[in-house]
């Protein structure tokens, strides 16, 4: 058995030590709102907090979180109002809305990080996240509203 | 969740008003007062509690259709947003059908609100009136003397009625007005088109709780993996499948038409054995010899033949004759790779299939409820009323989830037959690119004369690729050969007017899989035609936005567009800002942009620092949504310009992932500023009309900067460096 903190819970699972974390949060933790995208740690969709930091949950396998501390997207606030929620929805931000929780959540990490980074540094953290709708100027904008609230 | 609500298990239990129009018109009027129901027409249902549900017929992959579509009913109606309730469409073609597409439930081609517009405005209408009457027979007043505010309706004396009393209150001495008369609001009286109301879909898309077919959890649910042939047409001719099926979890290894599939009770059991199946594949396909370097080398051997031509696309006047005698002729050609679409949700599919064989139900998340009842229908041998489809949103489309046969649900549907359980197929990333079904690739030849005073005076555009829809949908080439829309859209230039003009389709043999990719034909239509402009205004010795502005002398709101383009990006005081103009579009959309690069002549890197578009799409129902689809529009317009190729070796796709196959990331976002021009027009689509024109803009700054002109698009850095070396 497995044991780690998910989303302020303490889990059990009894997967093979090396499958992929993804995997184990999608299928058998049933938390679907982290995506498989690539698989390569090249789109980011699945991005979750792992002990606070940024994490590519499709790089990492689910022996690597023992005893550690994941955040998925349905962690991040009870019922979406985390500040960077808010900022999506303000903004408008989701188009076909895939990569989102990715980007949601590389961008709260973002922000507990440095609470008021400049247009630069978002950019440049947000680059690991691909967006093929392309709205990455209001992911941009959405940051910015919630730097400002947080 | 919404997107999946069962219509007939809310009807069972609901009293109000449901309304059935047929295609002329409302047919039937059932009334079922005891229980206190009234049935009208078959796009909305006002409950007695005031609810009102609205069908949406398209799909949804990220175009917001799901919100925009509604609005456009409510509106006519009169609701209150906040009362409505949007339900799924996952089937009836009938009743529903997408008439632009010959009748099919199909989502693509920046159709959804051009063709839904008026059917949907017209039953919210009817609906209203019919609450009028009602509201005038139960206060015993004239009609005339009723008005509504957002679902209410007031009367002359004060008196008001909810819409959901009013429905639950019977159709009783009430005539359903004629469709094609029923008046319909003038436009200044719009409460909700043209407002910016949030779309439906963004909370759950901002807290991780919209579901797509990826995420589809049925109770006994099974997964599956399929090892696909490398090469198109090959097929497995032995499988050692020992090692795999001992890998705990694996429950069947089950043989697709060109693959073999490992079902396993999880996707992780189900990769890992795939990895130790060994299949020997036949080696007999015709594609083994398919290069794609070769294919695009025989497209542009056969468009540069000096007496080239094609099925005619689009044809006025004589442009051979008027380029002939024209006091010069100019020439010119063009490349573009293949291209893939990219979309961040991999295809992946749900099948169950009954026990008897007889039925299936199945959740996808494609472009058309049509053809994927269809595929399931095929592949089982069964009548396509007895597939239960659940349509998905989508995490993106983009021509990808379009065709008649799609493969990944057939995969589900045999996999869930083989096991006798519910079977989600995902293909993996690699599996989408290596399966992929591509934009063609394309050679085209320009040419076209000049006046002595330095006119345009004839134009001939040849396009030589293969038909997509001869691939993609053999049913349709049937009805439409030799007419590929798919291939040609925008070979047309039909914002300009050229007196002798011509557009010809040399359709090419086909050496890889081909599939419609935002944009279509326009993608690289419009590349190719506005280079060759700008090349043109140069021959000419004229400003490019001069020379293009003779050609619109007769479409004004064209005009505007490329003269406000001008203006926001101060075209005419641009100095040494290296800009790039372009106009284009999509089928009727219109598009003029003009795009401001910096060239890295070392490392070959074009950045795009500033791009100014200018739209004219007709009315707009949802103006901030329209903003961020012709911002991504353009984006991936960036993005297909700059790195997007798949190359094509011994009939195996070369690239595999995002690390080879590369689309724009945040760190190459341009600043972009968008005018949407407000026009009395009917709406006509915003979904592609940012794409087309952005490639040849990059171009043209690219030679606002450096002097050299690129032709062969991506622009990558190896081309970009080897065009500046000559």
């Amino acid at each position: 058995m497995i044991k780690f903190e998910l989303n302020g819970r303490p889990v059990e699972v009894d997967n093979p030590p090396d499958e992929m974390l993804l995997l184990v949060l999608r299928d058998s933790l049933k938390l679907k709102g982290t995506k498989y995208g690539c698989g390569a740690a090249m789109c980011g969709a699945c991005t979750v907090h792992v002990d606070g930091v940024a994490s590519f949950a499709c790089q990492m396998s689910v022996s690597d979180v023992e005893y550690a501390q994941v955040t998925t997207i349905e962690g991040l606030s009870e019922d979406g109002s985390h500040p960077v929620q808010r900022a999506w929805i303000e903004e408008q931000v989701a188009q076909c809305g895939y990569c989102q929780s990715g980007q949601i959540m590389r961008a709260a990490a973002l922000l507990a990080d440095n609470p008021s980074p400049t247009r630069e540094e978002i950019v440049d953290e947000m680059s690991s996240n691909l967006c093929r709708c392309g709205t990455y100027n209001r992911i941009f904008k959405a940051i910015e509203r919630a730097a400002k609230e947080v | 969740m919404t997107m999946t609500m069962n219509r007939r298990g809310f009807l069972q239990g609901a009293a109000g008003l449901t309304f059935f129009i047929g295609s002329g018109g409302i047919s039937s009027v059932r009334s079922e007062a005891a229980a206190g129901t009234l049935d009208v027409n078959h796009w909305l249902t006002i409950r007695a509690d005031g609810t009102v549900q609205i069908v949406h017929p398209s799909t949804e992959m990220g175009q917001s259709s799901y919100s925009t579509l509604p609005q456009i009913l409510a509106e006519e109606l009169d609701a209150a947003w906040n009362d409505v309730e949007i339900e799924q469409l996952n089937a009836d073609d009938r009743r529903y059908g997408n008439k632009l597409f010959g009748g099919v439930l199909y989502t693509a081609g920046s159709t959804g609100t051009q063709f839904y517009f008026d059917p949907m405005r017209k039953a919210g209408a009817q609906a209203r009136d019919v609450l009028l009457q009602i509201a005038a027979r139960e206060w015993g007043v004239d009609k005339a003397s009723l008005r509504t505010e957002p679902s209410v309706v007031l009367g002359p004396d004060g008196q008001q009625g909810s819409y959901g009393e009013l429905a639950a209150l019977g159709l009783t001495d009430v005539t359903v007005p004629d469709v094609e008369t029923v008046p319909l609001k003038d436009s200044s009286a719009f409460r909700i088109i043209g407002q910016d109301l949030p779309r439906r879909d963004v909370p759950a898309k901002s807290t991780g709780q919209a579901e797509y077919a990826i995420d589809v959890d049925v109770p006994n649910m099974a997964y599956a993996a399929v090892l696909r042939a490398p090469v198109e047409e090959e097929v497995p001719l032995s499988i050692n499948d020992v090692a795999a099926r001992e890998v705990p979890g694996v429950i069947d290894i089950v043989t697709v038409p060109d693959g073999v599939a490992v079902v396993a009770e999880s996707l992780w059991s189900a990769l890992g054995a795939r990895g130790l199946l060994e299949v020997e594949w036949s080696t007999t396909s015709p594609f083994r010899t398919s290069n794609s370097e070769q294919t695009l080398a025989e497209y542009a051997a056969a468009v540069s033949s000096p007496d080239a031509s094609g099925a005619t696309w689009a044809e006025k006047g004589d442009a051979p004759a008027a380029i002939g005698n024209a006091d010069r002729q100019f020439s010119q050609v063009y490349l573009s790779d293949y291209a893939y679409h990219a979309q961040i949700e991999p295809m992946a599919a749900v099948a169950d299939v009954d026990a008897d064989g007889q039925g299936a139900e199945v959740w996808a998340g494609t472009q058309t409820q049509s053809w994927t009842a269809r595929t399931v229908s095929e592949v089982l041998g069964i009548p396509v009323e007895n597939v239960r489809l659940n349509m998905m949103t989508m995490g993106g489309g983009f021509g990808r989830r379009t065709a008649l046969m799609q493969n990944y649900v057939r995969d589900a549907v045999l996999c869930s037959k083989a096991v006798g359980r519910p079977v989600k197929v995902i293909w993996p990333r690699e599996d989408d690119v290596k399966q992929g079904t591509f934009r063609p690739a394309a050679a085209q030849k320009l040419e076209a004369g000049l006046t002595a005073d330095g006119k345009l005076d004839g134009w001939y555009h040849k396009v030589a690729t293969p038909t997509v829809i001869g691939f993609f949908n053999p049913l349709r080439w049937d009805a439409v050969n030799p007419n590929d829309v798919i291939s040609m859209r925008g070979a047309e230039s039909k914002f300009y007017g050229i007196k002798d003009f011509r557009a010809d389709h040399l359709i090419m043999d086909r050496h890889a899989r081909l599939a419609p990719y935002r944009g279509i034909g326009a993608s690289y239509t419009a590349f190719a035609a506005e280079c060759f402009m700008d090349e043109l205004a140069e021959q000419a010795g004229r400003d490019p936005l001069e020379f293009r502005l003779d050609l619109v002398s007769e479409n004004p709101r064209g005009r505007h567009l490329l003269e406000k383009v001008a203006e926001m990006s101060d075209w005419h005081n641009r100095g040494d800002r290296n800009l790039g103009l372009s106009f284009a579009g999509y089928s009727s959309s219109m598009a003029a942009g003009v795009a401001e690069v910096e060239v890295d002549a070392e490392s070959g890197e074009i950045r795009i620092t500033n791009f100014w578009a200018a739209i004219d799409a007709g009315l707009i129902v949802t103006p901030d949504n329209a903003l961020n689809q012709i911002e991504g529009g353009i984006v991936f317009g960036i993005s297909m310009a700059l790195s997007e190729k798949i190359d094509i070796e011994n009939g195996e796709v070369v690239q595999s992932n995002f690390w080879d196959y590369e689309i724009t990331r945040a760190s190459q976002m341009p600043e972009i500023e968008i005018y949407v021009a407000e026009v009395n027009a009917p709406p006509v689509g915003v979904g592609e009309v940012g794409t087309p024109m952005v490639p040849a803009a990059i171009a043209n700054a690219f030679y606002a900067a450096q002097g050299k002109r690129l032709r062969h698009m991506p622009f990558t850095p190896d081309r970009v460096t080897a065009a500046l070396e000559t």
